[in-house]
């Protein structure tokens, strides 16, 4: 099995999770999306030397982990690329800080700004499928352009992987001896494969126009806001004000000295 | 062919079309075609089948001569309005299925025609139930069989309710046991069909008027029990008989 399939198959067990009936899965992904927006920009907002703040805001990651029953090892496989890069940020502040010592706490208080970000985004795509975000982006009047953007991409993502791997199997299959593809396959071999993507993605956009699409995208998911998508919201956003407007690693010291 | 009183769908009439304005792909060809008639288009390849059925729902629409569905001419202002009328089942169901799973795929037409929920569940139910894949609503698109997703394609057409099926090559790909169930499915629906098809045996069991194309024009138009059993006019064409007539 190529790397390519097995990168399709990984976006399909992703759709797989976001198919469960889980409780988090049916929450309302306008709901979802605001708590991952607010959680992000908290995160952020967070001062570089505040380290206990930040060891405390792991709550909201792991608890949605835990909700939504999502396993921390396949979500950090799945991420795997992401988080070499994410750990990167900030691994020169021990140098570049006043003193080694700032330098280490910011280092690590950015690394875990990344982690979770990346955490809470993928909370969101492993129990949100792909139209109910754009749904919830669209609600929130994100520009329709955009979100169509958005969608198009994802879809074209996944056939421009699908025809990469047909020619790679079929390169392969010709060239069994051969490791890898040789330098002078490649011109032809990218060629084919855009010509081949645009004409499928043309096709596509055609079987997209000719059921009534014209630029305005409508939306699967149509769900009511729910009371517990409500409480859900209101009791998230009230745990955030708490953790950041006081000082609970403090507070928490206070009770035991 | 239906004559008469019966009401046509579709007249066509001197219609010529030109490959990028260099390559005279169709040639003067006159169509009409009624309400409730399954018509197959046969002819070897590259004689401008899937053409025609590509300018029916104005997907090519710098053709010549005159192009009515469903009473209204193909021009660009009409195009909108009469895809509401007519639905095209693509030769890869690759390309039709672009959705997540199998229901959002067959609710994307309704409700990109603004319909209700309530209609839009309403309509996505009964095509499941047409094409009996019910039990596939909630299935990734991508972890459908070949057959499953000719069926699911067919699908998202009819719950568009059309009242023209077009179809381009639908048993290509299909295992017998699949192949069986289209064949009956599509004998089931009451919408006027076009199928374009080289697999002249499928046509015979699903159409009831065959027209034959060659070098881009109409060579025979008739009933498909004439058409499909006459050896020397599916040779004269670059055809051979359906298997079941080979003897």
């Amino acid at each position: 099995m190529s790397n390519i399939d097995n990168s399709l198959k990984e976006i399909g067990k992703l759709n797989d999770l976001q198919q469960r009936n889980q409780w988090l899965n049916n929450i309302h992904p306008l709901v979802k999306l605001l708590l991952t927006v607010i959680y992000i920009l908290l995160v952020v907002s967070v001062d570089k030397y505040n380290l206990g703040q930040m060891l405390v805001l792991a709550i909201y990651p792991f608890m949605v982990f835990n909700i939504g029953d999502l396993r921390l090892k396949e979500a950090i496989y799945r991420m795997r690329l992401i988080l070499p890069l994410v750990m990167m940020v900030g691994m020169f502040n021990p140098i570049f800080d006043s003193s080694i010592e700032a330098g280490i706490i910011s280092m690590v208080t950015l690394m875990l700004k990344g982690i979770y970000t990346v955490m809470v985004a993928y909370a969101l795509i492993a129990t949100t499928s792909i139209e109910a975000i754009c749904y919830a982006l669209r609600q929130i009047y994100i520009p329709q352009i955009l979100v169509v953007v958005i969608l198009l991409i994802y879809r074209y993502i996944f056939i421009m992987g699908q025809e990469a791997d047909r020619i790679m199997t079929a390169y392969k299959l010709r060239a069994p001896a051969q490791k890898g593809i040789n330098y002078k396959a490649w011109g032809s071999l990218i060629g084919q494969w855009l010509i081949r993507s645009m004409d499928r993605a043309e096709s596509v956009y055609e079987s997209m126009q000719l059921r009534g699409f014209r630029g305005e995208y409508a939306y699967a998911s149509k769900a009511k806001i729910r009371l517990a998508d409500i409480l859900y919201l209101i009791i998230w956003i009230g745990v955030f004000a708490v953790l950041r407007f006081t000082d609970i690693v403090d507070v928490i010291g206070g009770l035991f000295i | 062919m239906k004559t008469g009183i019966e009401k046509h769908l579709l007249h066509i009439e001197n219609l010529s079309y030109e490959y990028e304005r260099l390559e005279l792909v169709l040639k003067n060809i006159s169509i009409d075609v009624y309400q409730g008639e399954t018509v197959g288009l046969i002819g070897n390849n590259g004689v401008g089948k899937s053409t025609l059925l590509k300018l029916l729902v104005g997907l090519l629409l710098d053709y010549e001569g005159t192009l009515e569905v469903v009473n209204h001419p193909m021009v660009k202002e009409n195009v909108n309005h009469i895809r509401e009328h007519i639905g095209y089942v693509f030769q890869d169901s690759d390309n039709q299925l672009f959705m997540t799973t199998v229901e959002e795929d067959v609710a994307f037409g309704p409700r990109n025609y603004g319909l209700s929920n309530e209609e839009v569940e309403k309509r996505v139910t009964k095509a499941l139930e047409l094409t009996y894949i019910e039990k596939l609503r909630d299935k990734h698109v991508y972890k459908l069989s070949g057959g499953e997703k000719k069926l699911a394609s067919i699908a998202t057409i009819l719950s568009m309710e059309p009242d023209i099926i077009l179809m381009d090559e639908p048993s290509v790909a299909l295992d017998p046991k699949n192949r069986r169930n289209l064949i009956n499915l599509l004998n089931d629906l009451e919408q006027t069909k076009i199928i374009a098809s080289h697999d002249l045996d499928f046509v015979y069991d699903t159409c009831d008027r065959v027209l034959l194309l060659y070098e881009g024009e109409i060579v025979a138009d008739g009933s498909a029990k004439d058409i499909l059993q006459n050896k020397e006019l599916l040779e004269d064409n670059g055809l051979e008989l359906p298997l079941r007539f080979q003897g």
